[in-house]
C-alpha cells in the first residue's frame, strides 16, 4: 500500500493508481475484470485516510473580500470610545458608530451590525489577534489562500482535496463560489504543482450574481440524456475494445471511469445548484429573495446542500469590504448581506447535525485601522484582526488573542494564517507537518516552515 | 577543496575576531562582570536571544562565543570598542532602526556599565554550552559533491556486447537491449506501419497524418521508409511549432504577470516566434541557450546565423516569469527577481534547484548561499525589461526593447514627444485653471469691472483653444512606435551582490564574487570581471562541453518527449533528490553524441526515432509485465496520451478547419498593456481570429489559459514545466461531450463526410480515417452506423437533413471522444 502522504517520489503514475486500494471502488460491470488487474485504474479522488481521527469532515469558508473592519464587527474595544479623535501616529481614533451588547449564555460581545449571528455566540469562536504580513489586498488575499505571496503555491482546497480526497465523486471536490476575479485570480483556488485534479471549481464571480452562474460544460445542446447515453454507450464499446487490444492500461481505464462520472455529474451538479425543491421558509431563512440578503443566501444555501452532498472544500465570496469611506452606510451593507445568510447556515447545519463536523470560517485579508478616514472610513490594518470559526470541533461562545487597547495590533495570542492553515488542517486530521508533496526537489507544506495548531481552541 | 562559509558567515564581515582577550579574565574583571554585566543581560536581553529564550535575529547573548559571533546585523560587539559594537548603539537607543530593549531603554546606569565593559575587552567567563549553537552551517565538501553521477563529465561507454544480434538498428538500440537482456527482458513485435506513421506525426509535428499523407506512406516500400518519413517531417515547419512549445513549458512562457497583479505583457509572443524558429532552423542547442541567457552580448561571430534582432528577442526568457509588481521595496523586488531568474535558468538548463541555496546551503546538493550569490551578482548587474503598465497596483513597470536599426532612434522620438505632450498638457490644466479662476471672480464682481474681466476672459478662451489645438495637433503627427521585445540588457549596477542572510534582502552579509556553481568547474569559462554583468561568461559556463549538466538535461528532455518518461525520470532535476538514470551509459552515449553532432536537437531526434526501440508496437506482455511493469527499459512503446495542444489542433483538423499557417502576432497584443483582472470578456470578444489556428499561438494568460488547453493538464505557465502531468478527469469527458468548441468542430467534420458523398458505410469509413488515421473492421461499421441510424430517429427537433446532420456529427463526436483519438500506442 501507498502512503499517501510520503514524500516518497510521488509520480504521475502513482497518481492515478490512487491511494486507497482499500476503500473497494465499485467499478462498474464491464470493469470488474480489468480492475483486477495489477496496473488498474483507481480514482485519485476517491477518500483518502487522514492522519489522524479527524474533528471536520468539510470546510465552508465565507471569505470577505477587502478587508472587513474588525473594531465594528467582533473585537469589542471599550477604550476606544474612551479614546476618541486621540491622535496615534499622527492620526485620530474613531470609536465604532456601532454598539457592541453581549450575547448567548457565554456573553460574547458582538456589533449591532450582526444581530442574527449574534443570536449564535455560543458557536463562535471569535479569533481576535489575527494579522498577516502584508497590509496590500492582493498580497494579502493570495497569502491568505495559499500561505505565500511571493510565489505560485497550492491553495488551501487543493491541499485538502489532495490529502483527503472527495466524498461525493459526481461532484468536485473543491468548490469556489463567487471567487474574485482579481487580487490572484484563478491562483486563489489553483492547485499550482499538485496535480491539475486537486484545483477548486469556480461558479460564478464576484461581481455577478450567482444565480447568473453556472458550471461550464454540463449540458448538450445537441443531444437530451438519453441520447447522449446512448452516444456515451457507444465511445465505451471503444474504449473497451481498445482495453481489450491492450491488455493492460491504466489510462484507458480512466477515460472509461471518467465519462461515467461525467455523465452522472451532469446529472448531480445542476440538482445540487438548483435551490427550487428548498421550501420557501427554508430560502426566506436564508434571505433569498430580499434585496441584499439574496446573493450571499443563494451562495449559504448552496454551500449547505454542496456540504450534504458530500464536497470537501467549500469557499464563499463576497465583497467589497475595503471601506477607506463611507463605512456608515457601506460596512451596514454588507453586513446585512451576510448576517442574516450566515446565521441561517449555521441554524441550518446545527439542525441537520453537521455542525460538528462542518468547520464554517469567516474572515477576510486583513482588517481595518481604528483610526478615522475622511471622517468616515478606516484603511488597512494587517497588524491586528479578526476571523472567526464555528463547528468542526471548535470551541463556541469564546474569544481567542486580542489587540491592544484601540484594536490596531494583535498582542495577545497573536494567529498568523499559517496557523489558520495548520488548524484547519489539523480539525480535518491532517497533519500540516506530514501533508507535503515532493516538487522541484524539495518537499513542500502548506504552512512551508510555519504554523501552529490553535489547541486551546479545540473542543 | 573546501567551502569557507563557515558557522560565523558575520564574522567575516568585519575581518577576524581581533581584540579577543588574549588571556583568561582576571578574577577582577570576572567580578565586574557578574555583578554589573551578567544582571542585566539576564534581566532585559536573553528573554529574546538566548538558547533558553529566542534566537531573535540570529543572536544569542547568552555564551562569549555567541556573543561575540552576533547575528544577523553582525558581531553584537567589538571587544575594546564600544563606539564600533552593535550592543552598544543598540542599548543606547542612537540609531531609530535599531533600539534594544525596544520597549524601555536600560537605565544610563546599565548602559554605562554595558559600554565599559566592552571597552575593557569585554572579558566573560561564561562557555559554549554543549549543542548550543544553532548557527553553524555544514561546510559544503565539494570534492565529495564532484563524486555524484551528475556533476562527472559524460563518457561514451563502448557500446555492449549483446545477444540477439539482429534486433539492434543503432548504438542506442545495443545500450537498451544489453539492459534488457541482462533484466530477462524481451522486446515486443515492431509497431505496424499504420501506428507507427501516427506516431511520427504527432511526436514530430503535433498533428495526425491526412489520409493522403497515410497513404503516401503506406505505399512507400523502400526499406527505410521509416526514416525518410522522419526527414520529411523534421524539415516541416511543423517541427518548431511543435518542439518549440516544449522548451515553452519549461521557459514558463506567458503573456502575462499572473501573480496578484495580472498585468500583460503585449510583446512575449516575439519570444514565441523565436523560440519556435529556433528548433525550426535547428539552431544548436548551446547557442540557443547563449543567446536566451546573454544575447544581447553576443555578436555574429558569437552566435552564427542569428540576427542582432533575434538575440535581443531570446533574452525574453529572463524576463518572462512572473513577478510581485505590487511590491513597494525595490529592493524586496529585485532579489525576487533574481531569484526567478536564477530558478528559471539552473533548472531549465541544467536540472538544478539552485534557488533553494537562497536561504541556506542547499540541503541536499552541493550548492551553497555562496554559489547563489555568486549567481545573484550577474543578475543584479543587469536590468530586465519586461514593460507593464505602471500605476492600477504595478509599481515595479519597466521599459522594453526597442527592436530594428531605427529602434532605440525611435524609442527615442517615443520619449521626446510624450514629454512635449506632457508639457502641453499641462499648460493647458493651467490655462484651464485660470479661466475657471476668472469665470468665478466674474461672477462675485460689479457690472463695471465685469466688462474687463469678460475681456479677459476671452483672451484666455483663446488661448485655452489653441493650445487645445496644439495638442491635438502634437498628438496626430505621433512619430511611429519601434516594435519591442522583453527581455535583458546591460546597465544594472554592476558589481557583486552580498548575501542576504536567510534570504532578507535587508540583512545582508559578505560579499561574494560574481561566479558559477563551485561544484562544476569549467576551466573555459573565466569568472565575470569589471563592468560586464557576466552573463556572457555565465552562458559559457553554462553551455561548455566540460559542464556534466546541460547536454544530459537535453538529451533526457528529447527522450522524455519521445519515448514518455526520461531516462531521468525527474526531467528538471538532477540533483540528489531527484532519480538516477535508468541507464546511464545510454544517457551518456547520447549526450556525447548529442555534443559531437554540434548541439543539434534534430540530429538526437532523428537519432531516436530511428531506434528499433522507438519503432515498437505497445502491445502488451506478461512476462515482461513482471520483470518491469513500468517499461523503464523500452521493451515496449508507452502508450501515451496526446498533450493538449495536439487534441485541440487534432479536431480542427479533422473538422477541416485547422489554419495551419502561423498566426502573426498575438491577440494579447492587441489587447494591450493592460491590468488584466477584468479584460477576460475583451480577450474573448478579440480571439476570433485566432480561433482556428494552431494551439501555440493561442493566447497565454496566467490564470486564464485557454479552456481547451486548461482541461487537457497544459503546463502551469507559472512554473517550469518539463514533465506535464497527465490526469484523467470528468472534467475531460464533459469537455468532450459538451464544450462548444467539439460540438462545432465536430458538425463540420459531419458536414465535411456528408458533402464527400458517398454510402452510409463509406461515410463511417472517411470518419474513422480523418479521426483515427485507419478504417474502422466490419463490427466497428455496424456498430456505428447503429448510432447514427439510433440518434437519428431519437431525436424530435429538425428537418430530415438537420437530424442527418445531427447524428452524423454525434458520430464524430463520439470518434474525437475515444480514448483511441487522444492516446498513442
Amino acid at each position: 500500500m501507498i502512503d499517501p502522504h510520503s514524500p516518497a517520489h510521488f509520480s504521475r503514475r502513482r497518481a492515478l493508481q490512487g491511494m486507497s486500494a482499500g476503500f473497494g471502488y465499485m467499478a462498474f460491470s464491464g470493469l470488474a475484470a480489468h480492475a483486477a488487474k495489477p496496473d488498474a485504474y483507481r480514482n485519485p479522488l476517491l477518500p483518502k485516510k487522514p492522519h489522524f481521527e479527524p474533528r471536520a469532515k468539510r470546510v465552508i469558508f465565507a471569505c470577505m473580500r477587502g478587508g472587513p473592519s474588525h473594531v465594528d464587527t467582533f473585537d469589542h474595544k471599550p477604550d476606544l470610545a474612551r479614546n476618541e479623535g486621540k491622535k496615534i501616529k499622527g492620526r485620530k481614533l474613531m470609536p465604532s458608530p456601532w454598539e457592541f451588547t453581549p450575547h448567548g449564555q457565554s456573553g460574547l460581545m458582538v456589533s449591532s451590525l450582526f444581530p442574527h449571528l449574534a443570536e449564535h455566540a455560543d458557536d463562535l469562536c471569535l479569533l481576535n489577534g489575527m494579522f498577516a504580513d502584508v497590509p496590500a489586498h492582493p498580497q494579502a488575499f493570495v497569502q491568505l489562500h495559499t500561505g505565500s505571496f511571493q510565489f505560485v503555491r497550492p491553495s488551501v482546497g487543493s491541499w485538502v482535496l489532495y490529502g483527503l480526497g472527495t466524498e461525493n465523486e459526481n461532484l468536485p471536490g473543491f468548490i469556489s463560489l463567487s471567487p474574485p476575479a482579481r487580487v490572484g485570480g484563478a491562483q486563489n483556488y489553483g492547485s499550482a504543482f499538485l496535480p491539475a485534479l486537486y484545483q477548486g471549481t469556480a461558479i460564478g464571480t464576484l461581481r455577478r450574481p450567482i444565480r447568473e452562474a453556472s458550471l461550464k460544460n454540463l449540458s448538450n445542446q445537441r443531444l437530451k440524456p438519453d441520447l447522449q447515453r446512448k452516444q456515451i454507450d457507444f465511445i465505451q464499446a471503444m474504449n473497451r475494445d481498445l482495453l481489450d487490444r491492450h491488455e493492460v492500461d491504466s489510462q484507458i481505464n480512466g477515460v472509461i471511469e471518467s465519462y461515467e462520472l461525467a455523465f452522472r455529474m451532469q446529472a448531480a451538479v445542476p440538482g445540487v445548484m438548483d435551490l427550487d425543491g428548498e421550501t420557501e421558509a427554508v430560502k426566506e431563512k436564508y434571505g433569498i429573495g430580499a434585496g441584499v440578503t439574496d446573493d450571499f443566501g443563494r451562495q449559504c444555501l448552496m454551500a449547505r446542500r454542496l456540504a450534504e452532498a458530500g464536497v470537501r472544500y467549500i469557499e464563499l465570496g463576497h465583497g467589497n469590504w475595503d471601506q477607506h469611506n463611507g463605512l456608515r452606510k457601506n460596512l451596514t451593507r454588507n453586513c446585512a448581506g451576510v448576517d442574516q445568510p450566515l446565521a441561517a447556515l449555521l441554524g441550518d447545519l446545527k439542525d441537520r447535525g453537521m455542525l460538528e463536523d462542518t468547520l464554517v470560517i469567516w474572515g477576510g485579508e486583513f482588517g481595518r485601522t481604528p483610526h478615522v478616514k475622511k471622517d468616515d472610513g478606516r484603511d488597512h490594518n494587517h497588524t491586528g484582526f479578526t476571523f472567526w470559526m464555528a463547528g468542526g470541533g471548535i470551541k463556541g461562545g469564546m474569544r481567542y488573542g486580542a489587540t491592544d487597547e484601540n484594536g490596531i495590533a494583535a498582542v495577545d495570542n497573536r494567529v498568523h494564517f499559517h496557523d489558520l492553515h495548520a488548524t484547519i488542517l489539523h480539525q480535518l486530521g491532517l497533519d500540516h507537518e506530514k501533508l507535503t508533496y515532493r516538487y522541484a526537489g524539495r518537499d513542500f507544506r502548506l504552512t512551508d516552515v510555519h504554523g501552529n495548531v490553535l489547541r486551546d481552541i479545540l473542543a | 577543496m573546501k567551502s569557507a562559509l563557515p558557522a560565523g558567515i558575520l564574522a567575516a564581515m568585519t575581518g577576524p575576531l581581533a581584540g579577543l582577550p588574549a588571556s583568561a579574565p582576571t578574577a577582577e574583571q570576572i567580578a565586574y562582570f557578574e555583578k554589573r554585566v551578567r544582571p542585566v543581560l539576564v534581566e532585559h536581553c536573553y528573554e529574546c536571544h538566548s538558547a533558553e529564550g529566542k534566537t531573535k535575529g540570529g543572536l544569542r547573548l547568552d555564551t562569549r562565543e555567541a556573543t561575540l559571533r552576533g547575528g544577523d546585523s553582525g558581531p553584537a560587539i567589538v571587544p575594546g570598542k564600544p563606539g564600533e559594537s552593535l550592543l552598544v548603539a543598540a542599548i543606547r537607543h542612537t540609531d531609530e532602526d535599531l533600539k534594544m530593549p525596544e520597549k524601555k531603554k536600560l537605565s544610563d546606569r546599565a548602559i554605562a556599565d554595558l559600554a565599559k565593559w566592552v571597552a575593557m575587552g569585554a572579558p566573560d567567563p561564561r562557555q559554549e554550552t554543549a549543542g548550543a549553537d544553532s548557527f553553524v552551517v555544514q561546510e559544503i565538501d565539494l570534492e565529495k559533491g564532484r563524486e555524484f553521477w551528475a556533476f562527472q563529465p559524460p563518457v561514451e561507454a563502448p557500446a555492449p556486447k549483446v545477444k540477439a544480434h539482429a534486433w539492434p538498428r543503432s548504438v542506442t538500440d545495443r545500450f537498451l537491449l544489453a539492459a534488457m537482456e541482462a533484466k530477462g527482458l524481451q522486446p515486443v513485435a515492431d509497431a505496424d506501419r499504420r501506428t507507427l506513421a501516427r506516431r511520427m506525426y504527432f511526436d514530430l509535428t503535433g498533428l495526425p497524418p491526412t489520409p493522403a499523407q497515410l497513404r503516401a506512406f503506406l505505399d512507400d516500400d523502400a526499406p527505410d521508409a521509416a526514416g525518410r518519413l522522419v526527414d520529411q517531417l523534421l524539415a516541416s515547419p511543423h517541427f518548431g511549432e511543435r518542439w518549440g512549445r516544449h522548451w515553452l513549458d519549461v521557459a514558463r512562457y506567458s503573456e502575462s504577470n499572473g501573480m496578484e497583479r495580472n498585468f500583460t505583457y503585449p510583446h512575449a509572443w516575439r519570444y514565441r516566434d523565436y523560440v519556435i524558429e529556433a528548433f525550426n532552423k535547428d539552431k544548436p542547442y548551446d547557442q540557443f541557450i547563449r543567446e536566451q541567457i546573454a544575447g544581447d552580448l553576443l555578436d555574429d561571430g558569437d552566435a552564427p546565423g542569428s540576427t542582432a534582432e533575434e538575440r535581443l528577442v531570446a533574452t525574453g526568457f529572463l524576463a518572462l516569469g512572473p513577478k510581485q509588481l505590487n511590491e513597494r521595496d525595490k529592493q524586496v523586488f529585485t532579489m525576487d527577481l533574481v531569484d526567478e531568474q536564477i530558478d528559471a535558468s539552473t533548472r531549465a538548463v541544467l536540472g538544478l534547484t539552485v534557488s533553494c541555496a537562497r536561504c541556506h546551503d542547499h540541503k541536499f546538493d552541493p550548492i551553497g548561499m555562496e554559489d547563489y550569490y555568486a549567481l545573484a551578482g550577474i543578475f543584479t548587474s543587469s536590468r530586465t525589461l519586461y514593460g507593464t503598465q505602471g500605476g492600477g497596483g504595478n509599481r515595479q513597470a519597466s521599459g522594453l526593447m526597442a527592436l530594428g536599426e531605427d529602434g532605440p532612434g525611435l524609442e527615442k522620438a517615443r520619449q521626446e514627444h510624450q514629454k512635449k505632450v506632457a508639457a502641453e498638457q499641462k499648460r493647458l490644466a493651467q490655462a484651464n485653471k485660470r479661466l475657471a479662476n476668472l469665470r468665478k471672480q466674474a461672477a462675485r464682481s460689479k457690472a463695471r469691472q465685469k466688462e474687463a474681466m469678460e475681456e479677459r476672459m476671452d483672451e484666455m478662451r483663446e488661448q485655452t483653444a489653441e493650445l487645445k489645438g496644439r495638442l491635438g495637433e502634437l498628438r496626430k503627427n505621433a512619430p511611429p512606435l519601434p516594435a519591442y521585445a522583453m527581455g535583458a540588457t546591460e546597465g544594472g549596477s554592476p558589481g557583486d551582490c552580498r548575501i542576504c542572510l536567510r534570504g532578507d534582502p535587508k540583512k545582508r552579509g559578505p560579499q561574494v564574487a560574481r561566479g558559477y556553481l563551485r561544484v562544476v568547474e569549467v576551466a573555459s569559462a573565466p569568472p565575470p570581471a569589471g563592468d560586464a554583468s557576466g552573463r556572457k561568461e555565465l552562458a559559457q559556463w553554462l553551455t561548455s562541453p566540460e559542464n556534466p549538466l546541460t547536454a544530459r538535461v537535453m538529451v533526457n528532455r528529447i527522450w522524455h518527449h519521445l519515448f514518455g518518461t526520461g531516462l531521468v525520470r525527474t526531467v528538471d532535476n538532477f540533483g540528489l533528490m531527484g532519480e538516477r538514470p535508468v541507464n546511464r551509459d545510454l544517457l551518456d552515449h547520447l549526450a556525447v553524441q548529442f555534443m559531437d553532432d554540434g548541439w543539434s536537437v534534430k540530429e538526437t531526434v532523428r537519432r531516436l526515432m530511428r531506434t528499433r526501440a522507438y519503432q515498437l508496437s505497445g502491445r502488451h506482455d506478461a512476462r515482461n509485465f513482471e520483470i518491469d511493469p513500468e517499461n523503464r527499459h523500452c521493451w515496449q512503446m508507452s502508450h501515451r496520451r496526446l498533450g493538449a495542444e495536439a487534441i485541440r489542433d487534432a479536431i480542427l483538423l479533422a473538422g477541416g478547419k485547422l489554419e495551419l499557417a502561423p498566426y502573426e502576432g498575438s491577440v494579447v497584443q492587441e489587447l494591450g498593456n493592460v491590468n488584466f483582472g477584468r479584460q477576460q470578456a475583451n480577450l474573448d470578444g478579440k480571439s476570433a481570429s485566432v480561433a482556428n489556428h494552431r494551439s501555440i499561438y493561442l493566447p497565454i494568460i496566467r490564470n486564464a489559459v485557454p479552456e481547451a488547453l486548461r482541461v487537457f493538464d497544459f503546463a502551469e505557465p507559472s512554473l517550469i514545466v518539463g514533465n506535464r502531468p497527465v490526469t484523467n478527469v470528468p472534467t475531460q469527458a464533459l469537455y468532450m461531450l459538451n464544450d462548444p468548441f467539439v460540438l462545432e468542430h465536430t458538425g463540420h467534420l459531419a458536414a465535411r463526410v456528408l458533402e464527400e458523398g458517398g454510402d452510409a458505410s463509406r461515410r463511417v469509413d472517411r470518419a474513422y480515417l480523418l479521426t483515427l488515421s485507419r478504417r474502422p473492421e466490419p463490427s466497428e461499421r455496424e456498430r456505428a452506423l447503429a448510432l447514427v441510424d439510433a440518434i437519428r430517429t431519437g431525436l424530435d427537433t429538425g428537418d430530415q437533413a438537420e437530424r442527418e446532420r445531427t447524428a452524423w456529427a454525434a458520430l464524430a463526436q463520439s470518434l474525437i471522444g475515444s480514448a483511441e483519438f487522444r492516446y498513442l500506442h
